[in-house]
C-alpha cells in the first residue's frame, strides 16, 4: 500500500472541518489538520487474507438509481439475497451523482457510512484521495470475478497506481439523438450527421420541421453534464482541456473548440439552449435533435411519440471521439473486512453477465461485460431496438479517455461547465471564458491533487 | 471532496487576501445584497400589509391566517422544487398566467437576472406568513383606547396607521428586521433546490459560496475563511441594528 502518513493523519478532521465551517472559527490555513494515527480501524486497510474472512450478513448500498433503476436494483438485490442470504439495504442517497458524493463525504468518520457507494467518473478519484474507498483487485481475484471480462475501456477508467478503485456499473457515452419523423419530412437520410458541418447543412431543411420556438439542435448545460459533451466538440477541433494535468485551454485548437460552440448557438443558429432538460424538449418534439446520455435512452423511447434515432456524436475537422461516463460502484475503506467481502460478492453479482444485460435492457446504459454484449439477451434486444446497439458500437469505435483535469481535479468539472455556460448563455468570447476559470482549476490542482501524486 | 483539505499548510491570511481580490467576489456580494434587501424589505412590507388585512373582521379569518402561515412550515427544498415546476418557461403555471395578460415568460432558469428574481419570489412566498403572524400579534397589542382617541380627534385611518399603529409596532419591526436579516443571509435550501447558485454564479450568495467551496471544490480552509467573513458581516449588521436602529424603537 502506498498511502502516505499525511493522509492518514488527517482522517479525523472531517468533523473538525465541519465545525470550522459551521462555527466560523477564524482559521487561516489551507486546511485544518488534527493529528492522530494508529487507530485500530486502520488495520483494515492492510492487506487482508480474504480466504479467512466470513462475509457479513447485512450490508448497505448508497445509490441514486441511475436511469430510474430503483426497481431493477431491488430485483437484483432480492435475487442476491435468495442466493447468498446476505441482505443489502438499498438507500436513495441523492438524486444524482453529485448529491450521493456529497453525502458520502459528509458521512465520513460517522457510523452512517455505507459499504457500497455510487462512484461516478468525476468523483471516484476524490473518494480515493480521501482514503474513503478500497482497491478491489485482491478481493475480486479472491472471488474469481473475472475482471478481464469487463469492457476494457470501462474498467480502465477506475485504475490508478496499478489498482482498480471501482467496478463499472451504469456506464454511458453521450449519443446523438434525432427525431426520425422530422428527418424523413425534411428528406434527409436516416442517420445522424457524420460531421458537425453536415448538421449545419441540414439546418435549413430541419428548421422548417420544428414548431415555433424550436430548433434543429438543442442542448442543456449544468454540472456533471456540460463539460462532458463539450469534450467531443473540443476534441473535434484538435483541442483538449488538458494534457495530463497541464491545462491546454489556451491553445489555438482548444479556442477553436470554444469558438465552434459559440457559433453553434450564436452564429449559425443551429442550436438553442434548453431551459432545463434538453431531453424533455426533444421528447416533446420541440427540438429535432440533441445530445443525451445513453442512460436516457429507455426514457426517451418511452416518452417520445415519434421514432427516436440514435447515432454517433458528429466529428469535426480533427476527427472527434466520445467520452465515456456514468458511474461505477466502490467499496468503503471504513467497513469491516466481513462487510467488504460481502460487498465485493454483491458487486460481482450486480455486474454479472446476466445482471448487467438486464440492467442495460431496463435503462439503456451499456452492458459492462464483453460477454454480456454478445449474450442472447442483448442480441435479442439489439434486434428489437437497434438504438441500444449504437452506444456499444460507439464505445468500440470512438471512445477516448477523458481529459485528466475534468475527472481528477476536484471542482474542475463545475468550473469548465461555468466557462461553457458563459459561451452558450452570454455569448462570451471563448478566450475570455476559458481564462476566467483556468486559474481556479490550476489552484484546485495545486491544493487538492498535486500534494498526493 | 470531503469538507477538508487533507494536508494543512499555514498560509497566514492568504485565504482572506484571496477572497477580497477574487474576481467572483463582487458578483457574490452583489447577489447577496440584492437577495437580502429584496427578501427582507419585501417580506416586511408585504407581511405588514397582509397582517393589516388579516387583522380585520373578515369571514374565514382563522382559515386565511392558517393558509398564510402554512408555507413557512414547509421544507424549503420541497418548496423550491415545486416552484421550479411552476416557473418552467415552457410548461409552467407562471408562464401560463403571464400568457393570459399577454406577457411572454422570461427565461427564468437561464437569463440573468431572472433566476435571482425567481429565487427571491419563492423566498418571499415562504416567509411572508411568518412576518405577517408576528405583525399580527403586534397589531393586536396596540391599545384600543389610543385608536379610539385618534378616531375622536378626527384622524383618518391612514393617519392613525402612521402616527399611532406604526410607532407602536416598532419593537415588532425591530425584532423582525434582526431575525429576517439573519435568516436571509443564511438562506440556502431554496437556492440549492432551484438554481444551485447558477447560472454563471448569478444566484450564488455568500452562504451558498461557502457550501460550494467546501463541498463541491473541497477547499475547507478557504470556505472557512468565507464563513468567517459572513460571520463578521452578521455581527456588524446586528451590532449596528442594536446600537442605532434600536434608538428609534418605542417601547410602550
Amino acid at each position: 500500500m502506498s498511502h502516505r502518513p499525511t493522509r492518514r493523519a488527517s482522517r479525523r478532521t472531517a468533523a473538525a472541518a465541519l465545525t470550522a465551517v459551521a462555527a466560523l472559527t477564524v482559521t487561516a490555513c489551507a486546511g485544518p489538520s488534527v493529528g492522530s494515527s494508529g487507530d485500530a480501524e486502520e488495520a483494515t486497510e492492510e492487506a487482508v487474507d480474504w480466504s479467512s474472512v466470513e462475509p457479513a450478513s447485512e450490508i448497505t448500498w448508497w445509490s441514486n438509481h441511475p436511469g430510474q433503476s430503483q426497481e431493477i436494483e431491488q430485483q437484483v438485490i432480492d435475487a442476491f439475497e435468495a442466493e447468498t442470504d446476505i441482505s443489502v439495504e438499498l438507500v436513495t442517497a441523492g438524486a444524482n451523482y453529485d448529491e450521493v458524493a456529497q453525502r458520502f463525504q459528509a458521512a465520513s468518520q460517522t457510523d452512517e457510512m455505507p459499504d457500497l457507494v455510487i462512484a461516478s467518473d468525476v468523483w471516484w478519484f476524490r473518494y480515493h484521495l480521501n482514503d474513503q474507498i478500497m482497491p478491489l483487485d485482491d478481493v475480486m481475484e479472491h472471488l474469481d470475478a473475472d475482471a478481464d471480462d469487463f469492457q476494457p475501456a470501462l474498467y480502465a477508467d477506475y485504475e490508478y497506481e496499478g489498482q482498480h478503485w471501482a467496478v463499472p456499473y451504469a456506464r454511458s457515452t453521450p449519443l446523438f439523438y434525432y427525431n426520425k419523423d422530422m428527418w424523413t419530412a425534411a428528406g434527409l437520410p436516416d442517420r445522424g450527421p457524420e460531421t458537425w458541418a453536415e448538421l449545419e447543412e441540414w439546418n435549413a431543411s430541419l428548421s422548417a420541421q420544428v414548431p415555433e420556438g424550436g430548433s434543429t439542435f438543442g442542448l442543456s448545460t449544468g454540472p456533471s453534464w456540460g463539460a462532458w459533451w463539450f469534450e467531443n466538440m473540443i476534441w473535434a477541433q484538435g483541442g483538449a482541456y488538458s494534457d495530463g494535468f497541464d491545462l491546454t485551454l489556451d491553445t489555438e485548437e482548444s479556442l477553436a473548440g470554444g469558438q465552434f460552440l459559440h457559433d453553434l448557438f450564436h452564429e449559425s443558429g443551429v442550436a438553442t439552449l434548453s431551459a432545463d432538460d434538453a431531453m424533455a424538449d426533444f421528447a416533446s418534439g420541440l427540438i429535432a435533435s440533441t445530445i443525451g446520455s445513453t442512460g436516457s435512452l429507455k426514457g426517451a423511447l418511452d416518452a417520445a411519440s415519434f421514432e427516436v434515432g440514435t447515432a454517433y456524436l458528429p466529428d469535426g475537422p480533427a476527427g472527434g471521439g466520445t467520452p465515456t461516463g456514468g458511474t461505477g460502484v466502490a467499496i468503503s475503506s471504513s467497513s469491516t473486512p466481513e462487510e467488504q467481502l460481502a460487498a465485493a460478492m454483491f458487486l460481482e453479482f450486480l455486474t454479472s453477465t446476466e445482471n448487467t444485460a438486464t440492467f442495460s435492457q431496463g435503462t439503456g446504459y451499456m452492458p459492462v461485460r464483453t460477454s454480456a454484449v454478445e449474450s442472447d439477451t442483448m442480441t435479442t434486444i439489439y434486434e428489437q431496438t437497434p438504438q441500444f446497439r449504437t452506444a456499444v458500437d460507439q464505445l468500440a469505435d470512438k471512445a477516448r479517455i477523458q481529459d485528466d483535469v475534468r475527472v481528477f481535479v476536484p471542482g474542475a468539472d463545475a468550473l469548465l461547465n461555468d466557462a461553457i455556460e458563459q459561451i452558450v448563455i452570454e455569448g462570451t468570447d471563448p478566450a475570455t471564458a476559458f481564462e476566467s476559470v483556468a486559474p481556479q482549476i490550476e489552484r484546485a490542482y495545486e491544493e487538492n491533487v498535486e500534494p498526493y501524486l | 471532496m470531503e469538507p477538508r483539505s487533507p494536508v494543512a499548510r499555514s498560509i497566514g491570511l492568504g485565504n482572506y487576501v484571496e477572497w477580497f481580490t477574487a474576481p467572483s467576489t463582487p458578483t457574490v456580494v452583489t447577489a447577496t445584497l440584492v437577495f437580502t434587501v429584496a427578501t427582507v424589505g419585501g417580506a416586511m412590507f408585504l407581511g405588514l400589509g397582509l397582517a393589516l388585512l388579516l387583522d380585520r373582521r373578515l369571514v374565514g379569518r382563522g382559515f386565511a391566517r392558517t393558509v398564510a402561515f402554512a408555507p413557512y412550515v414547509l421544507s424549503g427544498f420541497a418548496v423550491g422544487i415545486l416552484w421550479l415546476f411552476m416557473f418552467d418557461p415552457r410548461y409552467g403555471l407562471v408562464q401560463e398566467l403571464l400568457g393570459f395578460v399577454g406577457v411572454a415568460s422570461p427565461q427564468w432558469y437561464t437569463q440573468r437576472p431572472w433566476p435571482l428574481v425567481m429565487v427571491i419570489v419563492v423566498y418571499l412566498w415562504k416567509n411572508l406568513g411568518y412576518v405577517a403572524l408576528i405583525y399580527l400579534a403586534g397589531l393586536q397589542a396596540v391599545p384600543k383606547d389610543l385608536k379610539d382617541a385618534a378616531a375622536l380627534d378626527g384622524a383618518s385611518s391612514a393617519r392613525t396607521l402612521r402616527s399611532i399603529v406604526l410607532p407602536l409596532l416598532t419593537p415588532t419591526t425591530f425584532f423582525l428586521l434582526v431575525t429576517m436579516l439573519l435568516s436571509s443571509l443564511q438562506s440556502f435550501d431554496i437556492i440549492k433546490a432551484m438554481t444551485q447558485g447558477g447560472p454563471l454564479g448569478s444566484t450564488t450568495t455568500l452562504m451558498y459560496s461557502i457550501y460550494e467551496e467546501s463541498f463541491v471544490n473541497g477547499r475547507a480552509g478557504y470556505a472557512s475563511a468565507v464563513a468567517t467573513v459572513l460571520f463578521l458581516v452578521l455581527l456588524v449588521v446586528t451590532a449596528v441594528q442594536m446600537r442605532f436602529v434600536q434608538r428609534k424603537v418605542h417601547y410602550s
